[in-house]
């Protein structure tokens, strides 16, 4: 096949491939300008004061803010390859009259995947266009030279070229990914589905991102390892930890439908619980963005607590040493650390947004592809808030689980760091040790061990906010729902 | 001389259910085979399986001395586009296409040029009839229009056998027989043989042979519909 008819194939479409091409480069866009913000942040060498945001300043910190930035693009990026199933209905009966008229399975995911790499690169692009646009209007230096952001430093050409090509070609990637449970076929679309419920292995990826995280905590007094071995170790059990988590969302979906099923009473249930029985692994693709955006906000949010716990040891033990003026930590210290874990929420928060909308266009698409059974059920005289019900139950009841166990997981990562901060024994240890120069605390009684307590509040927060986002997601897939249960749908072709 | 295409002792299952079991047939150069049965009794799944769209459990579908079961999904597709031109009832044209667009598809997709393959698509079109739609989409089109332009996408790469299933099953008896006289009159030109499914005796007797289907075998009676010439 030609480039030109690939093309031509790929952009041909309804209105709803028109949304489906808008939302993809949309998708692609907004990823495109965080991977080469992230790409910028890095092109910062060494000690930069020349920048007034804090977080630019210190080497050690760029990481950070970069690798912040990637995270946002993860969920953006796997949104543009999720797009690839809305409108699947139409598409499928294009594609199904495209094999018949020749076109070799092969082909037909190429066609599919070619959409999303066209309408991917014209998103990328323009957000490369945005990006330097952007960058121009936003360097403004003060009277000192200094700049709220890098407008003064660009990646180098071959980075920026790889990053506009690597956003089309990875959701093209993840589309094909999308679409491996698909068969085109000259009759029609089918997919393949798993017979067998899924296990609960996913819990030993949780024990073992578990167990890393806490290696170099445990034994840090044995043995001591280099900066970049912590990371490691701290990285992998993360990310262990969260794929544990959105893995194990099948089974809990399966777990809760096959309860449903069993004890549940009238057809709400039973529709939403053979729902979950029938594809469990539906809440694994949908929430998976949702999901790691928990698991990061809460390991913040406790390590925000952490740090606040530390700060107030400092001033413990400050007053306990009679230090009125300087003493144990900087006064703008807090304030700094906050600020990070503030941009840290920022990202979460838009994370939270972008997996609703990739919760939407799934939830959309699986009513779409269901709608002359809906259609059916409604004519047959089952009422529309009942199936409402059933859609919103089945998104619901897996959803309350994963998010305490995301939130569980998140906040037990930190804490294996530390759970308490004892207060005072430093002198006790300076002269057992036989070290010179101990200082005696002028006020030994304050001596004391703090709590690290787990931030309840924040977490509810946290968790309530990501069920809002879902909760306003299924309230608009609704919607679709009502017009997918039109009688009308029962004579389409 | 062998057949063009034959089917021996074919037989395809969906799931527990059987629809065929152990049909044979020979179609020859030019020859129109009508198969006929009463509903579920296997019509749709033998072409399919002639098509190389399904793949027999058993049996053999051979095509000029090959056994076309044995090729690969990718390698039956190109047939389709080389030799088979496939004809149903509707479904089969690509809605967000152009008449012109959608006769060019075949040959598009076996790598002709675009200015050269919409050429060919346009002198179909006005053989079937139709060249003043070549713009149109098929949405705006009326069934018989449709199933012109689905003849012309089939009989585009002038292939040896033509599959028609119920072609004319959507559309009314006037538009039918003149669609189905159609096909006929530009497979006789083309010496193209064609296998038509149908389950109506009118346009069973457009066919010089009708074998008759019943409960996935071949009814050893042949008492059809009764109207091949």
């Amino acid at each position: 096949m030609r480039p030109s008819t690939l093309t031509r194939l790929a952009v041909a479409g309804s209105r709803t491939d028109l949304l489906r091409t808008v939302l993809t480069a949309l998708s692609a866009l907004l990823a495109t300008v965080a991977m080469l913000c992230a790409a910028t942040v890095l092109s910062v060498h060494g000690w930069a004061d020349r920048y007034t945001n804090p977080l630019l300043v210190e080497p050690g910190l760029r990481p950070g803010v970069a690798g912040t930035l990637i995270l946002v693009s993860l969920p953006v990026l796997a949104l543009a390859g999720q797009c690839i199933r809305l409108g699947a209905p139409a598409r499928d009966r294009r594609l199904a009259a495209i094999r018949l008229a020749g076109a070799t399975p092969q082909e037909s995911v190429l066609i599919a995947t070619a959409e999303t790499a066209v309408a991917s690169l014209l998103g990328s692009v323009t957000g490369l266009v945005a990006f330097i646009v952007a960058r121009r209007q936003l360097d403004r230096p003060n009277f000192y030279g200094q700049r709220v952001l890098p407008t003064d430093v660009l990646p180098p050409v071959p980075v920026i070229v790889v990053l506009v090509l690597l956003v089309p070609v990875l959701s093209a990637w993840i589309g094909a990914f999308l679409l491996r449970q698909v068969i085109i076929t000259p009759l029609g679309v089918v997919r393949r589905v798993r017979t067998r419920g899924p296990r609960p292995w996913p819990g030993l990826l949780i024990a073992a991102g578990v167990v890393l995280f806490a290696v170099p905590g445990q034994l840090a007094e044995q043995r001591s390892f280099s900066k970049n071995t912590i990371y490691a170790f701290l990285g992998a059990g993360a990310v262990l930890t969260m794929a544990g988590v959105v893995l194990g969302t099948a089974w809990i979906s399966y777990a809760v439908g096959v309860l449903l099923r069993r004890y549940g009473r009238g057809p709400v249930t039973l529709l939403a619980g053979q729902r979950l029985i029938t594809d469990p692994w539906n809440g694994s693709r949908t929430m998976a963005g949702l999901l790691t955006a928990v698991i990061a906000g809460a390991i913040a949010l406790a390590y925000r607590e952490l740090l606040a716990t530390e700060f107030r040891s400092y001033d413990i033990y400050n007053a306990m040493m009679g230090w009125s003026e300087g003493g144990v930590g900087a006064p703008d210290e807090p304030e700094f650390y906050y600020g990070a874990v503030r941009l840290v929420m920022v990202a979460v928060a838009l994370v939270s947004v972008v997996a609703a909308a990739g919760v939407l266009v799934a939830l959309a698409e699986s009513i779409v592809a269901r709608r002359r059974t809906y259609a059916a059920l409604t004519a047959t005289g089952v009422p529309r808030r009942t199936l409402s019900a059933a859609v919103l139950l089945q998104t619901l009841t897996p959803l309350i689980p994963a998010l305490l166990l995301a939130l569980a997981a998140g906040d037990a990562l930190v804490r294996l760091i530390e759970t308490e901060i004892p207060i005072g024994n430093e002198f006790r240890e300076c002269v057992e040790r036989g070290l010179g120069g101990c200082e005696a605390p002028r006020h030994p009684e304050m001596a004391t061990v703090l709590h690290v307590p787990i931030p309840w509040a924040n977490l509810a927060l946290l968790g309530g906010g990501a069920l809002l986002a879902v909760l306003v997601a299924v309230g608009a897939g609704l919607l679709v729902l009502r017009a997918s249960t039109d009688l009308e749908e029962l004579r389409a072709g | 001389m062998s057949a063009l295409l034959s089917g021996t002792n074919v037989v395809r299952n969906y799931g527990a259910t059987p629809a065929l079991r152990g049909v044979d047939l020979a179609v020859d150069e030019g020859e129109i085979v009508a198969v006929t049965g009463p509903s579920g009794c296997g019509k749709s799944t033998l072409l399919h399986c002639l098509a190389g769209i399904l793949r027999p459990d058993a049996g053999t579908v051979t095509y000029r001395d090959q056994n076309i079961g044995l090729w690969s999904e990718a390698a039956r597709s190109r047939l389709r586009r080389t030799d088979f031109g496939v004809l149903f009832q509707f479904g089969q044209l690509v809605p967000e296409l152009t008449a012109v667009e959608n006769v060019a598809l075949p040959l598009l997709l076996a790598g002709s040029g675009r200015r050269e393959a919409r050429s060919v698509a346009a002198e179909w079109l006005d053989r079937l009839g139709v060249a003043e739609l070549a713009e149109q989409r098929p949405g705006a089109m009326s069934g018989g229009q449709q199933q012109r332009c689905a003849t012309a996408r089939a009989l585009v790469t002038q292939p040896r056998v033509l599959f028609a299933d119920e072609p004319t099953g959507a559309l009314d008896v006037l538009t039918g027989e003149q669609v189905l006289g159609e096909i006929v009159r530009v497979a006789r030109e083309l010496g193209t043989a064609v296998v038509l499914v149908t389950h109506a005796a009118s346009v069973a007797a457009y066919a010089d042979r009708e074998i008759v289907l019943r409960d996935g075998v071949l009814d050893p009676t042949g008492l059809g519909l009764g109207v091949a010439r």
